[in-house]
Parts: structure tokens; C-alpha cells; sequence
């Protein structure tokens, strides 16, 4: 298993830097917006972008991009959407809000999901299993935007139980900044509850079938004992890497949801950042997202072993 | 008692007149003439106490990031200035000519000093004699060198006082080249740059004339010894292989050629003429190099030029900036700490002196210059700061300061408290609403939050918790009509564009996938076919259908236009603009007894009668030019006249309303003619930001594209309409290539229509050995007026493009707010922050609001 993860852990580390690379590359390819003739700015723009090295050869950029983050962990300036602003502090300053509503969400989300899944697998081809399935299929289907919309209308401006957005701030464990949340993890949390109820349901139904659970019962064991320690053990296999991606979007934000509630985390950072052509956020956030998605990767692989010990990591056999 | 009091109007009078002296400025006033002209200062006991808090709740969908005034980029940065800076003049309601007892509405406004603590006044004569450096000609006697007094108490918000070295200072930091600040321009460049800016800010770097545009042909240049071609006594001519070209859009012919490649251009000598550009992009023009430069652009013909137009891609050498140049010889300079010289190039005075001629960004240069951070970069280094970007690095000088920050989510103003504005003489005003006196800025804090739903902010306004609501299209059939909303004119104006690159078209025709039986793109070339366009939309039913916050657009230039500030005397009014309309609509003023303003009312862009003779005109035409072909003898064109509509977008609602529209207005424009039911306006794949490019290329053919310029300079709007390099149409019409002719002090003058724009806006025009110059404080205003109006019928005549809407916004007020004013302003808008005023405090209004069940009704 060690020599695994170290061969993973290597391998990672060398696709990261290909993906740096390539962005990097790619990002400075896409070309500058044109100057406008007439504009008197655009004299100063031009120097800047002389002195930005952005006509120097692309290695030579990265040479230095590198040497800079490795040296220093110096990700360097924003150039446009946060004119002359760290751009590490930037993202870390952006990052907690995007995390808490949505640890908020899968916190809220995974035990209700898990649970209806539970209760329509147990409860298979009765009313609730197809009422469960149908909302199940109804809520995955529309996307999250619409939940917001339709939450904020009702609950804020109907009702007028919730602020329409987020409060302002970084007391992130209060009173009043949880209350501004809820609408926003509401809206992110259907479409979570939904994708659980199903994967739950369809795990464990088609392990409540198996003949290893009808021995479980001649045993002796109660229909709740054997699903608990036999049928669920055996369904988390699949759930738990869900789990675990859950937790790994926390770091992702939603676009569309923290524009509408104004949570100021990093859901849209890294398209501004392509639409406005500020690559040293494009690259951290690029950077960041890899880095994490890799990793993730290589958590919830090494992690089948943990929950099935029959799952070999490594092994050849 | 009559004598007495006529004895101390005289007195009155003889002070005022001495306190302006003959070097004094005097105050701008607008509206009405008549009246009193000077601020009244209020007896402080007779102004209004209002206790309680009233926060001002304001909606933004992107925040500001960086306001710092010398690197901002954007409209949204200069949101926080708006509430943190002061200036030395401003502008204020001309409240003081409506005495209290008449509650008559604010109409004029005028200048007033703001920091200064008077009129600047006139230091010409001293500051020639003195300061050698600033070179001002020796026949100047005014105009040229302002000496400005600042108060004596303007304060930062911590206290720290402000002196005339601030400004100094702060002009210096945001031309410093190393700095290459984003803002530099707006202080070196133009009419209002205080002297030698530009050399300040450009020490070090060489700058070129684009010959595409100054149009030096090869034969009116000398070689040097070297075998280089040289202009204007010596200056050195370059090919200009990798640098920007203004006739390009901007764009470098190797970006061209890295494009297209082999498919436009000779690709056979190109790497050698691109090995030879210096860091500029720049090869010395000799005959070898334009030879290399001849294969690239001539080689091919779908580039389709010859040996005659080499001349377009030569940049002309105009001047190198001297390295050392030291910022003392910049025309702005503290003789005392109470005290600013302001030195210009050329005369200015009156409204354009105290506004955009003595705009200075100021810094609080201790805390500027901390922030400063050099970053090393592939070419070296590059400096940024973090200058307003937070609480922490802000600064203000203005009625509120930043209290509190959040990036992208919320912004907090409070009132700073060590505004020297509290004691400005004007801060008092009589509300004309009510006949008393208040101070101004009655808002105690702003509360800026991000809302970038827009059904968020209807839902929060409609709770009370914003002051105010833009309406969206689907808005405007419950609220226009609401005693709360407010239509606010813009200044861009939408054409709808006609392609005539006959080369182009022709390509596109002859394509394999061109079906010519069915499909006809020549006709649009046809001016009857553009005429009959023209005349074929309603525009007001358009603007009502389409866009409903907007209206009807009629000419190049729409009604916000202001020619004359100190009068606020609009374009849009005058007789000259009026009768550029009335021709082009082809109205005869016989039908209205020779009434202007009813000639011009009646427009409406629609006019059947001739829109179906012009289309039947432009058939007749098609037939004969084999542009369309009646084989089935019915009497209709076989083929369908179609324009391809650029889609910057995916079909969105507004696009489908509007192509549905136009396509209707035209068919019905054409019934009865051979082209009945046979227009069709299609959309194109979305193209993105291309969309401009495929216009101007020939790729597409329409779009509704605006066009606006700033409001208070229509003059200067003409230089982009009449500039290739900007026009849509550059590629198959030119303003230099058609003449105009006006009529100026009894003599017919003529010369080229681009000629005409460019001496209109100051820049020396030589047509047959007579130097023409209409610009500002050249020419007599009416003069000006004339050439104007004789470029917008020109360009209106050329039908390159019809205009059809006028932009503007529409939007709800808070019930808890009022503006003093109810009629658009252009200068003042309605009277902002400064004069808004409140029916209901923070706890009235919550009341309030609860009270109607938290929903309020508009």
C-alpha cells in the first residue's frame, strides 16, 4: 500500500506540473484584448504589457512564474480584477466562505440523503420507495439555480424569514451569518440529497438481494442487524468515495448560487480570471484546483481499501 | 431710503467687479441668463436640524476592487470616488436664483469653488516671464497659466492637513514612468493636460505617427544616407512589421499574417522582413525591406492591395522622450502651501479650465508611496500598489470615507467628519420642495451590497431594503407609469449597419454552399435599398417594442449632447442640428410655416410613401445590376435580399424581438414592390467578441451597433464616425475620400469630410496652401455648429448605417427618498447624493415598510 501511494504521489506530482504548464501556456496564448487607436490608455497599457514580460517567450515566463513559487510561494499580483493585490490572499480570503456553506450543505445533506435512500431501499416497491425515487429523479433533474430562486423568493421575500444574502463579514460561526446562510444551503443542498437518496437506494437494494444477506437472516440475525452490519457495509463502498468528493467540491464554490446569495468565495473566480485574462489567478486557482483534485483522487482510491479490505491496492494479483 | 439702497446696489456692484478683477474668472452659470449669479451663503441658524440615521442602501452587481484615482480601470472602481474625493471647482444647483418664496424647480446649475478657495485667476503674463520652462508662446497674454488659492482648512480623513504639495505631489506619482500608471493618460494627453506631461510620463520611450492615417506617400519622402526613408526634414520612416496600426483596429500586420498566413498574404519573404524588426516590431523602411514588405501584401490577391498602398503600413518616427526629463518643467507647481499654478499649452478658461483642466488625482503621498511594490517580471519589473484597496490603504477627502471592506460582497461609507466641505459656503440650500434650508448630504452612511440578480434587487427594493431598482424589459409595462419612476437619457445611439464590401460580398456569393437562385447580398449596397430601410421603421415603436427603457434614435448624435456647458445649451436644439434632421428625412419645412421644432417633431423615421418608391427603385436597379432575377415573371425578386445579423450571443430575447421586428417593419416598408416578403435579416452563429471584425470585413452584414462619445464634446464624436480606422465601413468607405462644403463667414470652404472633423477638433487642416482650424477657441461657436451638423447630414446621407434607437434607463425610486429635482440634468444628473433627501429615517421606515406588510407597492 505505501509503495501505491508513493508511486501515486509521484506519478501526481508529474501530471500536476504537465497541467501547470499547459495552462500556463495556454492561458498567455489566448490573445490580449486589441487597444483601441483613439484610447490615450492605450500607450500605457502597451509599456505595461512590455514591462509584464507578456511578449517575452513562454518558457521564460514560466521559468520565472516557477522560481517565484517555489522560492518564495510568491504567486504574484493580480494584474486586472484586483490591480496590484497578492493574489494568494486573494484566493485564501475568498476560500472560507465558499467552504462553510458548503460544509453547511453536505453536513445537512448526506445524513438526509443516506437516510431516504435507507428508507426507500428497505420500503422497495411500495408508495414511499416511489414517492422518494420520483422526487429523487424530479430534484436531480432541475438545476440548483432554480431551487435558489424559487427559495429566495418564498423564504426571503415572501416570508421574510432569512436576509436575501449573505451577511457581510468574517464572523463565519455566528449567529446572524448562519441564519443569512441557510438560504444558499438550501439550494445547494437538494441536489446533493437527491444524488445520495439514489445511490443509497440502488446500493442497497440490490445488496438486500444478495445471498450473503439470506444467510445473514438463516443465522439468526434480525432484518436490521443484518442490513446495518452486512448490507450497509457493503453499499458504503460506493458511497463513501461520494462522500468524499462531497467534501473535496467544498473547496469548488457554485457560481451560480454565490452570485445570487452574494457569497463572496471563489465560485467564479477562476472564469473572471479567463475572461479577464489576469493569469496569475487563473494559474493559483488552476494550480489549487489540481493539486486538490490529484489528491482527492488518490484519497479515495487508497480509500476502497480501508472500507473493502478485499480491494488490493497495488497488487498485481 | 431709495437712494440709499440704489447707492449700495452701485457699491455693490463696483466691489464685485474689483473682487474679479480683469484677471478673474468669471462664475459659469446655465439655464437662464437672468438672475443672480453668485452663491448665497445661508445663515446657518435658518438651516434645518434633521436628527435620526438615514443610510443610503445601494445595489452594485460588481464592486469596486481598486480605487485608487491613478490605476482604476473601470466604472465600477470609481464608484467609492464618488463619495471620497472633492475637487477644486463643482458644479451646484443655481439654487440661489430661485428665492425662497417661489419654490420654483433648481434648472441651471454653476461652478462654484469646492478645495479652492476662490476663482482661479489669470497668471499668464508672470509665469511667461518667469518660467521659460513652460513654454508659452510670447504673443499669449491669457489663458495659459492659472494661479489657484486653496482653502485653508482641507483635511484627509484622519486630520492630516492638505497643501497645495499634495497636488503637486500626487500629479507627479501618477505620471511617473516607471510607475506606468493606468490613469497617466487622462492627465498628459489632450486639451486640458497641464504642459509636459507627456514628457514626464513617456521619459525614455520613442513614439510614431501611424502613417495609415497620416497618409505620407512614398514619393514625398527622402532617403538618408543609410538607404532610409525619411519625412518632415529628416524624421525616420519604419515598416511597421510587428506595431500596433490604428487603421488595423489596433491590431500589427504579423498579427494579420499569423492569422491568414499563405491564404491573404505572400508568405515567401515574410520571415525575413519579420527577422529584422527591432523590440518595437519596427524595420527601417529602405527599398530592400519594402521590397520584402511588397511580396507579403501584394503577393496575394485575396489581400488585394498593390505597391501604391505600401505607404499604410509605415510608421512615421515623431519624437523620443527625453530619459532625464525632469518633472519641475510639468505645468503644475505650489508657489506657497495655500497655493497651485496651473500651466497649459494652449488658452483655456470658464467651465473646461475648472473642471477637466484642473482635475488632479490626489494621494495622501506618505501612505501612497508605502504601498508601492516593484515586482520582477520576464522584461525586468514592474511597480503596483495597493492604494485604495481596502480600509486600511484608503484615503478620503471627500463628504464620506470608507469604513468598512469586504472584497466582492459589501462596501460601508460613513461621514467623514474632517470634510472640509462642511464649511463651504454653498453646503446650505433651500429645498424647493418645502421653502426650507438644509445642508446637503442629509445621508449619514451608505451601504453598498453586491446584488447581481436583478430579481434579487426588484425583491429587496420592493422590501425596503434599496434605495432604488433599474428596470429590466419585462418591468416597464407595471412601473413606467408609477409615480416613482425615472427615465434617464444615455448618450448611444444604435444603427443598424449595412455591409457594402463589394469584394467580400462577391466572395461570399460565389461560395460553393451560395445558393444565388434563392439568396441575394449584393442589393444592400444599393443606396435606394438603404434609403428605403431608413425610411421603413418606426423608431419609437421599435424602441417600445424591443428595448422599452429606450427611444427612438434619429440621428448620429441624440439629445444629451451638450455643445456649450457654461450655457448648457444642448446640440440636439440647435437650428443647425434641426435642419441636419429635416434634410435627411427629406421633411419640407412648407408643411409646418417654415416651424423648425415642428418639422423635427413630426419625425418618426417612418414614412410608407417613400420607402415603397425607394424599394421599388432599389428592385428596378437589382434587376438591371443582376443582383436579383424575376425568371417567373411575377413581378417579385426570385431571389430573397439577405442581411446576416452578428451575433455576439446566443439568441437571446431581446435579439429574436429584434430581428422579428425589423424583418416585419422592412417587409411591410417593401409591400407592393418586388420585394415584398422577400427581406430577411437572419442571425449569424454566435461569434463572440468577432463580431465587430466580421462586420468590418464583410463577413456579416448588420447588427445593431452603438456609437457614443462624451457628452458635454459632440465636436469630438465627429473624429470617430469620419475615422477608417474606427468605422465599420472603413473597408469600403473613407471620410477622406468624400468632400463636404460649408459655408463659413460668406465663403464656400471644402475639403474632405474627415478634414472638416479633424479641424473642427483643433488640428490644423491645409487644403490647397489655407490652413483651416475650427477647434475650440478658434472658431466662433456657430461656426462650429455649422460643421457639425453638415458632418452628421453627411454621414446620415452615406447610409452606411441608419440610426434607429437612443439608449436610456429607466428605474424606480425609494419611497423612503426624493430627489430635489424631477428633470434629468446632464451635468448634475438629479442633483445625486449631495441633494437627496428623506421622507422616513432608518426607524420611520422600518415602521413604515412593516406597515405595508413588507411589500411596498410602486
Amino acid at each position: 500500500m505505501v509503495k501505491y501511494a508513493l508511486q501515486r504521489t509521484f506519478y501526481m506530482i508529474i501530471v500536476f506540473l504537465i497541467i501547470t504548464l499547459m495552462c500556463f501556456i495556454l492561458i498567455r496564448m489566448l490573445p490580449q484584448p486589441a487597444l483601441p487607436p483613439e484610447d490615450p490608455h492605450s500607450q500605457v497599457i502597451e509599456l505595461r504589457r512590455e514591462a509584464l514580460g507578456y511578449n517575452e517567450p513562454y518558457l521564460v515566463q514560466f521559468g520565472l512564474f516557477a522560481k517565484n513559487v517555489i522560492t518564495k510561494f510568491d504567486w504574484g499580483l493580480s494584474e486586472k480584477l484586483y490591480f496590484g493585490q497578492d493574489v494568494w490572499e486573494i484566493f485564501v480570503g475568498k476560500l472560507p466562505a465558499t467552504m462553510i456553506v458548503n460544509l453547511y450543505s453536505i453536513l445537512l445533506s448526506i445524513p438526509i440523503g443516506i437516510a431516504l435512500g435507507i428508507f426507500a431501499a428497505l420500503k422497495k416497491n411500495t408508495w414511499i420507495d416511489y414517492a422518494i425515487s420520483t422526487l429523487t429523479m424530479v430534484v436531480i433533474s432541475v438545476p440548483s439555480f432554480v431551487y435558489a430562486f424559487i427559495i429566495q423568493y418564498i423564504f426571503c421575500y415572501k416570508l421574510g424569514w432569512f436576509p436575501f444574502l449573505m451577511k457581510s463579514g468574517t464572523d463565519w460561526f455566528s449567529w446572524p451569518m448562519f441564519v443569512s446562510m441557510i438560504p444558499a444551503v438550501m439550494s445547494l443542498s437538494f441536489g446533493v440529497i437527491a444524488g445520495f437518496t439514489r445511490t443509497t437506494r440502488a446500493e442497497l437494494t440490490e445488496v438486500l438481494t444478495s445471498e450473503f444477506m439470506l444467510l445473514a437472516r438463516t443465522k439468526g440475525l434480525t432484518k436490521a442487524q443484518a442490513t446495518i452490519r452486512h448490507a450497509l457495509k457493503n453499499c458504503f463502498v460506493v458511497i463513501v468515495p461520494g462522500i468524499f468528493g462531497e467534501f473535496i467540491g467544498i473547496l469548488g464554490g457554485s457560481l451560480i448560487i454565490e452570485r445570487i446569495f452574494s457569497v463572496p468565495g471563489v465560485g467564479g473566480l477562476t472564469l473572471n480570471a479567463i475572461t479577464g485574462l489576469d493569469y496569475n489567478i487563473f494559474i493559483l486557482s488552476t494550480c489549487f484546483y489540481t493539486a486538490i483534485g490529484l489528491a482527492a483522487s488518490l484519497v479515495v482510491d487508497i480509500s476502497y481499501g480501508f472500507i473493502d479490505p478485499r480491494i488490493r491496492m497495488g497488487s498485481k494479483k | 431710503m431709495k437712494r440709499i439702497i440704489s447707492l449700495l446696489l452701485v457699491l455693490a456692484m463696483v466691489l464685485s467687479l474689483a473682487a474679479c478683477g480683469d484677471n478673474g474668472v468669471t462664475p459659469v452659470v446655465s439655464g437662464d441668463q437672468g438672475g443672480q449669479n453668485e452663491v448665497v451663503p445661508v445663515n446657518p441658524e435658518e438651516v434645518v436640524e434633521v436628527e435620526g440615521d438615514y443610510i443610503y442602501k445601494d445595489a452594485v452587481s460588481t464592486l469596486a476592487t481598486n480605487w485608487n484615482p491613478h490605476t482604476y480601470q473601470t466604472a465600477d472602481d470609481l464608484y467609492p470616488q464618488n463619495y471620497t474625493t472633492d475637487s477644486l471647482y463643482t458644479l451646484i444647483f443655481n439654487d440661489a436664483r430661485h428665492p425662497v418664496e417661489g419654490k420654483e424647480p433648481f434648472e441651471g446649475y454653476m461652478i462654484v469653488p469646492a478645495m479652492a478657495a476662490d476663482y482661479p485667476v489669470d497668471v499668464t503674463e508672470s509665469v511667461k516671464a518667469e518660467h521659460p520652462e513652460f513654454n508659452i508662446p510670447e504673443s499669449a497674454t491669457s489663458g495659459f497659466a492659472w494661479s489657484v488659492k486653496l482653502r485653508d482648512d482641507l483635511k484627509w480623513d484622519d486630520g492630516t492637513p492638505i497643501t497645495a504639495n499634495d497636488f503637486v505631489g500626487s500629479l507627479e506619482r501618477v505620471l511617473r514612468p516607471e510607475l506606468l500608471n493606468y490613469r497617466a493618460a487622462d492627465y498628459y494627453e489632450g486639451t486640458y493636460a497641464v504642459v509636459n506631461g507627456k514628457n514626464y510620463a513617456l521619459a525614455g520611450h520613442a513614439s510614431y505617427l501611424d502613417n495609415g492615417i497620416q497618409g505620407v506617400q512614398i514619393e514625398e519622402m527622402t532617403k538618408n544616407e543609410e538607404g532610409q526613408y525619411t519625412y518632415d526634414d529628416g524624421k525616420l520612416v519604419y515598416i511597421a512589421v510587428d506595431y500596433s496600426l490604428d487603421w488595423l483596429g489596433g491590431d500589427t500586420l504579423a498579427a494579420y499574417v499569423d492569422a491568414y498566413g499563405a491564404d491573404m498574404f505572400g508568405m515567401d519573404n515574410w520571415d525575413a522582413l519579420l527577422a529584422l524588426a527591432d523590440q518595437d516590431g519596427l524595420v527601417p523602411c529602405t527599398d530592400d525591406n519594402l521590397a520584402l514588405l511588397s511580396s507579403v501584401t501584394t503577393a496575394n490577391p485575396a489581400w488585394g492591395e498593390s505597391d501604391a498602398e505600401l505607404f499604410n503600413y509605415l510608421a512615421l518616427y515623431e519624437s523620443s522622450y527625453d530619459a532625464d526629463y525632469d518633472f519641475s518643467n510639468v505645468g503644475l507647481y505650489a508657489p506657497a502651501d495655500d497655493e497651485l499654478v496651473f500651466v497649459y499649452s494652449s488658452s483655456l478658461e470658464g467651465f473646461y479650465l475648472m473642471t477637466y483642466g484642473m482635475n488632479v488625482p490626489l494621494v495622501k503621498i506618505d501612505l501612497y508611496d508605502s504601498l508601492l511594490k516593484e515586482e520582477q517580471t520576464a522584461s525586468g519589473s514592474v511597480w503596483s500598489s495597493t492604494y485604495c484597496t481596502n480600509v486600511e490603504t484608503s484615503c478620503s477627502y471627500g463628504p464620506y470615507k470608507v469604513s468598512d471592506y469586504q472584497l466582492d460582497k459589501s462596501m460601508h461609507f460613513v461621514k467623514n467628519e474632517n470634510w472640509a466641505g462642511w464649511n463651504y459656503e454653498w453646503i446650505n440650500y433651500v429645498d424647493p420642495e418645502d421653502g426650507l434650508t438644509y445642508q446637503m448630504y442629509q445621508t449619514t452612511e451608505i451601504d453598498t451590497q453586491v446584488v447581481s440578480e436583478p430579481s434579487t434587487q426588484k425583491q429587496m427594493f420592493l422590501s425596503g431594503q434599496l434605495m432604488g431598482y433599474g428596470l429590466q424589459a419585462e418591468d416597464f409595462d407595471q412601473y413606467r407609469n408609477s409615480e416613482y419612476y425615472y427615465a434617464t437619457p444615455a448618450e448611444t445611439i444604435f444603427f443598424l449597419l449595412f455591409n457594402g464590401y463589394e469584394t467580400e460580398i462577391a466572395k461570399r456569393e460565389a461560395a460553393a454552399d451560395f445558393d444565388a437562385t434563392t439568396t441575394d447580398l449584393q442589393t444592400q449596397m444599393l443606396e435606394s435599398f438603404r434609403r428605403a430601410c431608413a425610411v421603413s421603421i418606426d423608431r419609437e415603436l421599435m424602441a417600445a417594442t424591443v428595448s422599452p427603457a429606450r427611444k427612438g434614435g434619429y440621428a448620429f448624435l441624440g439629445d444629451t449632447y451638450i455643445y456649450d456647458p457654461e450655457t448648457c445649451a444642448y446640440y440636439r436644439d440647435t437650428d443647425q442640428a434641426k435642419m441636419a434632421l429635416v434634410d435627411f428625412y427629406s421633411i419640407d419645412l412648407d408643411d409646418y410655416n417654415g416651424d423648425l421644432d415642428a418639422a423635427v417633431d413630426s419625425i418618426t423615421g417612418l414614412d410608407p410613401v417613400t420607402a415603397k418608391e425607394k424599394f421599388a427603385e432599389a428592385y428596378q436597379e437589382a434587376l438591371d445590376l443582376g443582383y436579383v432575377t424575376d425568371n417567373d415573371g411575377d413581378g417579385l425578386s426570385d431571389q430573397t435580399v439577405t442581411m446576416v445579423y452578428a451575433m455576439s450571443g446566443e439568441m437571446s430575447e431581446f435579439y429574436r424581438k429584434t430581428l422579428d421586428f425589423l424583418n416585419s417593419q422592412l417587409n411591410a416598408g417593401a409591400a407592393g414592390t418586388g420585394f415584398e416578403g422577400k427581406i430577411l435579416i437572419t442571425p449569424s452563429a454566435p461569434v463572440g467578441n468577432a463580431w465587430s471584425d466580421n462586420l468590418r470585413n464583410g463577413q456579416m452584414d448588420t447588427q445593431l451597433a452603438g456609437w457614443s462619445g462624451g457628452s458635454l464634446d459632440p465636436f469630438g464624436t465627429a473624429l470617430t464616425w469620419t475615422d477608417p480606422a474606427q468605422a465599420y465601413w472603413g473597408n469600403w468607405w473613407d471620410a477622406n475620400n468624400h468632400d463636404m462644403t460649408v459655408n463659413i463667414d460668406g465663403t464656400d470652404v471644402t475639403m474632405s469630410i474627415r478634414d472638416f472633423a479633424l479641424a473642427l477638433n483643433g488640428t490644423p487642416v491645409t487644403v490647397d496652401g489655407v490652413e483651416y482650424n475650427y477647434g475650440y477657441g478658434v472658431a466662433d461657436t456657430e461656426v462650429r455648429l455649422d460643421i457639425l451638423a453638415e458632418i452628421e447630414r453627411q454621414m446620415l446621407v452615406a447610409y452606411n448605417c441608419v440610426p434607429i434607437m437612443q439608449d436610456a434607463g429607466g428605474s424606480l425610486l425609494s419611497q423612503q427618498i426624493y430627489h430635489v429635482v424631477e428633470d434629468y440634468n446632464p451635468m448634475l444628473s438629479r442633483g445625486g447624493i449631495q441633494y437627496d433627501k428623506y421622507n422616513y429615517n432608518e426607524e420611520e421606515w422600518a415602521a413604515y415598510v412593516a406597515s405595508q406588510g413588507g411589500s411596498l407597492q410602486y
